[in-house]
């Protein structure tokens, strides 16, 4: 059986899961920029320990910042 | 007048460079500044007091003087806001020495043996070092509807009058700079800044019910009567004695609990 | 009549009962309980939505495509996924249904056959 998610945990899924949401909302072809983008973001803290809470926290309200600016409809694409 | 400028600037250029000469042959007094430090490009170091020495002889009276010199002389990274440096924009605001203020009209204690320590406005998220975030205490000033609201404004299109008495009411309300100081040496803010107001947007909130040319006063009431938004507020009073300006937002809180209770 | 809805549903109900926590039970009896849209869902089929399920799969970047997929493929098991895959995954089908799995019951999808199930009990799902 796998181990139950921690909230925390949670937050960062639900995180991710908006991000690619979003990624999903951009014209076709720009799709991929938005993936990779996502993907390099996240990678950088994959070893990020699980017990190191302020940090995912603070990276969970930037990261929230960084989704509510690039939600926005009139952001097409990324370089 | 460019005349008068130009002479004017001189003459203060002499005087800087007079006391340059003068106090460049004394010992130079070292103060210890210990600051917060903290690089949101690398969020899993933690936060961390930096100490700088400052001569004392080649620096200016205000504790924004030193940072600023720190920055140009000594660590370019250290990070701060500021903008007028005379206690208008409200941009410096910062802790020193235990004191919500701002650094711009904060003297430097003279004792250089005593360390002089700098945090960011405490209980607030961090941008970076001395930078705090203040979204949300902006998003809170904006729910307050901070503009005249009224039906009709004069014919001729110039100001709305008002009376001598009634221009007095806002007296000690007007002045503030909304630099966040009181609100973040609040503990009732420091613990319910979601829902709190806190006594910088709330001082601002009375500027708007006691202004006689405002037509919205009961819909600016209706906005504060419920548990949270104004009354977390239980007197505490470290408001007023923080407030760099000399303000006192304790007072206007009291005055609109009884604007409220009174009808 | 509501009874007979009702019997209908509780199986799919009580298999996320015992993966999800009681909130999220609670929130999909809610959705379950107007008839209209229970009927509706009976239109897609779920064989068809277990291939299609498994062509997103197959299209999904991280999933070595030889592997055979099955509704009994575990995503983090069989796939190698990890969560934030997962996640990923998920978003992908939801495109391909048109619909937006609540976090609750995405969370817990572990397998091919839950999503399915899922897909299958959604009644927006098209």
């Amino acid at each position: 059986m796998v181990k139950r998610l921690s909230g925390l945990q949670r937050e960062v899924l639900h995180l991710y899961r908006t991000s690619i949401r979003i990624a999903y909302s951009k014209p076709v072809d720009n799709r991929p920029r938005f993936f990779s983008f996502i993907h390099e973001e996240f990678g950088k803290y994959k070893d990020l320990s699980r017990k190191d809470f302020t940090t995912i926290e603070h990276l969970l309200r930037v990261g929230k910042k960084k989704v509510e600016m690039y939600s926005k409809p009139e952001l097409k694409n990324i370089h | 007048m460019i005349m008068m400028n130009r002479i004017a600037k001189t003459s203060v250029l002499g005087n800087i460079l007079k006391r340059g000469l003068a106090t460049a042959s004394a010992t130079p007094r070292l103060k210890t500044f210990k600051i917060y430090r903290w690089n949101p490009d690398k969020p899993a170091e933690k936060p961390r007091l930096q100490s700088y020495e400052v001569d004392l002889n080649d620096c200016g009276p205000m504790v924004l003087d030193a940072l600023l010199k720190i920055k140009n002389e000594q660590d370019a990274t250290l990070t701060l806001r500021r903008s007028c440096r005379e206690g208008i924009c409200g941009s410096c605001a910062m802790n020193i020495g235990g004191r919500n203020t701002l650094a711009c009209l904060c003297k430097i204690d003279q004792d250089n043996s005593k360390q002089l320590k700098i945090y960011p406005l405490p209980h607030m998220y961090i941008v970076k070092d001395l930078v705090p975030d203040l979204t949300g205490f902006y998003q809170q000033y904006k729910s307050i509807q901070p503009y005249l609201q009224r039906s009709k404004y004069p014919d001729d299109g110039k100001e709305v009058l008002q009376s001598i008495a009634d221009r007095k009411k806002l007296d000690g309300l007007y002045e503030c700079i909304l630099c966040a100081c009181c609100s973040t040496s609040c503990p009732s803010y420091w613990w319910n800044q979601e829902q709190y107001l806190g006594p910088a947007v709330l001082l601002q909130a009375y500027r708007w019910l006691v202004d006689s040319r405002d037509e919205a006063f009961s819909v600016r009431k209706s906005m504060l009567q419920n548990s949270m938004s104004l009354y977390r507020c239980h007197t505490i009073m470290n408001c007023t004695r923080t407030c760099p300006k000399g303000l006192n937002p304790g007072k206007a809180i009291a005055e609109i609990k009884k604007t409220l209770a009174s009808n | 009549m509501l009874r007979s809805i009702f019997r209908t549903v509780t199986p799919v109900v009580s298999t996320f009962r015992t993966a999800s926590s009681s909130l999220a039970g609670r929130r999909i009896c809610t959705r379950f309980v107007t008839p209209v849209r229970l009927y509706s869902s009976e239109s897609v089929d779920k064989n068809e939505i277990t291939t299609r399920v498994i062509d997103v799969i197959k299209a999904f970047d991280k999933t070595a495509a030889s592997k055979e997929v099955s509704p009994q493929t575990a995503f983090h098991k069989d796939l190698g996924l990890d969560s934030l895959d997962t996640v990923e995954l998920l978003v992908a089908i939801e495109e391909e249904f048109d619909i937006e799995i609540p976090d609750k019951v995405a969370d817990e999808l572990k397998s091919v056959g839950e999503t399915v199930e899922y897909i299958a009990s959604n009644p927006e799902a098209h």
